[in-house]
């Protein structure tokens, strides 16, 4: 069976859109079960002008494959037969046009879109406890005290659950009872895409200086991330940092 | 060997295996306790103890606390009002579903089978519970909800139900209730925010309840033949009706619904907190959670959510601010004393504003803003015996430096009703104060709230905060959005006549 171009044309679009919307975060969900990562609206528009643009081209590439594919569109146009499909066709357009202009001037409640960087890069050094850190070669002390391993995994454990549980949640997934009230929503240390592509100095910076410490691309207004320097003592970070490490059965980056 | 020998045999194998595999999974419901104080060394001792004592490292963050396994008391249980304890399907339904509104997550996501029936065996241990209850509660036949039952089920819930969970449901009603664990202070259930319901808002859910009651807390079985309460399976049903039938939505968060959207009237602004025109006006719930950013925190809040409404008009800007808080706390009367645990303080609100709205994303830092941008705050108190509700304009640069203002040019004016606060505070929409926010219409603009429970400790910096959310003065639709489309469609149409006319000629 042979297809008309212009409904191969159709068929490409609607099965690059399709790709776009549902394939990949199938590809998503496999990759990091139990999330549905969607493309966001503005950049699969982008997408889909490249597409349709690249389709057009490959269409049209061959003088008698453009000619067949304008033909239908033009024998819409000029054939006294078709003049109901005609007439229905200038109809539906300007209608079209309008409720798409309408949807984007009429007023709406529809809240602003707001971005932020998760992880912003980390400064080269910070000021943390009055003191100035190199983050680029900052280590955490206790590591090389082996043999008190499980001492300090457990002593971070409790420093957890009296000071971060309610929002990084009693499974560390970033459900908390007081999860719901904030945003940007607490981080979950579970998994491999949160606390294991971080550093352990990384992490060390972002507890000790809460979000107010953020860079701007973090949106430091928002984070209700507290400055955790102000409550407790620097072994206590990295105590709570080997028992988030340890429980989550990740290991900070080290490269 | 023949083939009926060899059918034999494997008949044989064939009941063999089925009798370990059953063996095994009668073994598998029953659960291993030992392998089940690993996991729970693991997961559960942080809240509830290391000894099951419900004492863990986060217990005095929590209210409610941690369950005390070493009681052997549970609340959520479906055996009947002779049996004093649960089956081992009511723990490990709780281990795997957790419980709504408070911070026992459900387990089901991460732990196996094996490990939460293993968890059943080890935490019944810890108060050496063993063997299951003689009966289940008698569910009868249900009934229905119609109007007809909700109408007796109303009847019975005021004649038993409302000495605690008051008029409304809300549990506001005026006494001071405690557990059996730790005399630690219990409030009975807000029944219109089922969505809250530890267990469930399914109905058969409520009725065992009803009829099981909640050992180790004053919520009694409606069952005990002793009782002068006790209710029949149909009245059970009718109550059950009854509840089901007086939930609020609208305090329900509706995720991404982040804006007070605040509507335009052609006249006067409503007069008062129950003023008609407030009903047709649209509301937006949003989330309180504990301070726990700046000292002092506060970990135990009692109201959980706020409703928004907000109406202007040329002049002025008012909102209405709902929340349910079970005690109307007045310093200095005794009957509000008795309710508190300790210091009785005002309740109170406030509304956040930052004083520019701001262009880009950039805004002041959520709490009490920051150095470089400003926050406005209108801080309402509920007044005590000796002095009137009052409100207060604050200007603040961060948690350390905030400024009350001598004057207040914002009105207030709350009203509390059966467990729920309504508080309306009003502003020009225009001032000349430099400090102050100006409203503009159609312009996103920042908004945060916090309350104050001042029966439950909550003073100062001991609160409740949400985060920012946005209030939009949305404009009349006026003219422009009808004219413009017509325009575009009347342009597009006229390309078409000119395409169509060019592929003519052709």
């Amino acid at each position: 069976m042979k297809i008309s171009k212009l409904s191969l044309f159709a068929l490409l679009t609607i099965g690059a859109y399709l790709v776009l919307k549902i394939v990949v975060p199938i590809i998503g969900r496999f990759l990091h079960p139990g999330t549905w990562p969607l493309i966001p609206t503005s950049l699969l528009k982008m997408y889909m002008l490249f597409i349709i643009a690249t389709i057009l081209l490959y269409l049209t590439s061959k003088e008698e494959s453009a000619k067949e594919l304008i033909s239908p569109i033009k024998a819409t146009l000029t054939d006294p037969s078709k003049r109901m499909l005609r007439n229905i066709i200038f109809a539906v357009i300007p209608l079209l046009a309008a409720y798409i202009t309408y949807s984007s001037v009429a007023p709406s409640y529809d809240a602003p879109v707001e971005l932020r960087s998760i992880h912003p890069a980390p400064p080269s050094s910070a000021n943390i406890y009055n003191k100035s850190y190199n983050l680029n070669s900052l280590k955490n002390p206790l590591r090389d005290d082996a043999a008190n391993y499980a001492k300090y995994v457990k002593e971070g454990g409790e420093v957890y659950f009296k000071n971060c549980f309610y929002c990084h949640g009693d499974k560390l997934d970033g459900k908390g009872h007081f999860y719901q009230g904030f945003d940007p929503q607490p981080l979950p240390f579970m998994g491999t895409n949160t606390i294991a592509q971080l550093s352990e100095s990384f992490v060390f910076w972002r507890v000790a200086t809460g979000g107010p410490g953020l860079p701007k691309e973090g949106a430091p207004w928002r984070s209700a991330m507290p400055i955790w320097e102000h409550f407790l003592s620097e072994e206590e970070i990295w105590k709570v940092a080997m028992f988030i490490y340890d429980y989550s059965g990740n290991k900070p980056r080290t490269f | 060997m023949n083939i009926k020998k060899i059918l034999r045999l494997q008949y044989l194998l064939m009941v063999t295996l089925l009798l370990i595999l059953s063996y095994n999974i009668a073994e598998a419901a029953k659960g291993d306790k030992e392998a089940g104080k690993k996991v729970y060394e693991k997961k559960c001792a942080w809240c509830h103890g290391w000894t099951g004592a419900g004492d863990g490292p986060a217990a005095d963050f929590l209210n409610p606390r941690p369950r005390d396994f070493t009681s052997g008391i549970y609340k959520y249980k479906t055996s009947n009002v002779d049996n004093p304890f649960p089956y081992e399907d009511d723990i490990f339904r709780m281990i795997s579903d957790g419980m709504t509104g408070t911070s026992m997550p459900f387990w089901k996501d991460v732990l196996s089978d094996k490990d939460r029936w293993n968890l059943v065996a080890y935490v019944k241990s810890l108060a050496g519970l063993e063997g299951e209850p003689t009966a289940k509660v008698n569910y009868g036949k249900q009934i229905g909800s119609s109007a007809e039952s909700i109408k007796k089920g109303k009847e019975l819930f005021i004649d038993r139900c409302s000495e605690c969970h008051g008029d409304e449901g809300k549990g506001d009603a005026m006494k001071k209730l405690k557990d059996d664990w730790a005399g630690n202070r219990l409030w009975p259930r807000n029944l219109t925010k089922p969505w809250l319901f530890r267990v469930s808002s399914d109905p058969k859910d409520i009725y065992t309840r009803i009829s099981a009651g909640i050992p180790g807390t004053p919520m009694p079985s409606f069952d005990d033949p002793a009782s002068k309460k006790k209710l029949t399976e149909e009245e059970k049903w009718h109550v059950v009706n009854y509840v089901t039938s007086i939930k609020n939505e609208a305090r329900r968060i509706k995720e991404g619904d982040t804006v007070v959207k605040a509507k335009r009237l052609a006249g006067e602004l409503p007069k008062d907190v129950n003023d008609e025109k407030w009903k047709d006006v649209e509301s937006t719930a949003y989330p309180l959670v504990g301070q726990i950013i700046a000292k002092e925190r506060f970990f135990t809040p009692s109201v959980e959510e706020i409703t928004v409404k907000a109406v202007y008009n040329d002049k002025d800007i008012a909102f209405l601010l709902e929340w349910d808080d079970r005690t109307n706390s007045i310093p200095g009367d005794a009957k509000a004393q008795e309710l508190a645990d300790g210091e009785l303080n005002e309740d109170a609100v406030a509304i956040q504003l930052p004083v520019t709205i701001p262009e880009e994303m950039e805004k002041p830092y959520f709490g009490m803003g920051d150095s470089s941008h400003p926050v406005n705050v209108w801080h309402w108190k509920s007044g005590t015996t000796k002095s009137e509700q009052s409100i207060k304009v604050m200007d603040s640069t961060g948690f350390k430096n905030i400024k009350t203002r001598d004057k207040s040019n914002v009105n207030g004016k709350g009203s509390y009703n059966k467990g729920t606060w309504k508080v309306m505070m009003t502003r020009p929409l225009k001032t000349d104060n430099k400090d102050d926010m100006q409203f503009e219409e159609g312009r996103f603009t920042p908004i945060a709230f916090a309350t104050w429970d001042g029966t439950n400790g909550e003073k100062g910096s001991k609160h409740t905060i949400t985060t920012w959310y946005w209030i939009l003065l949305k404009p009349p639709t006026g003219s422009k959005v009808v004219f413009i489309p017509l325009l575009v469609a009347g342009l597009v149409f006229g390309a078409e006549l000119l395409i169509a006319r060019s592929a003519q000629k052709k």
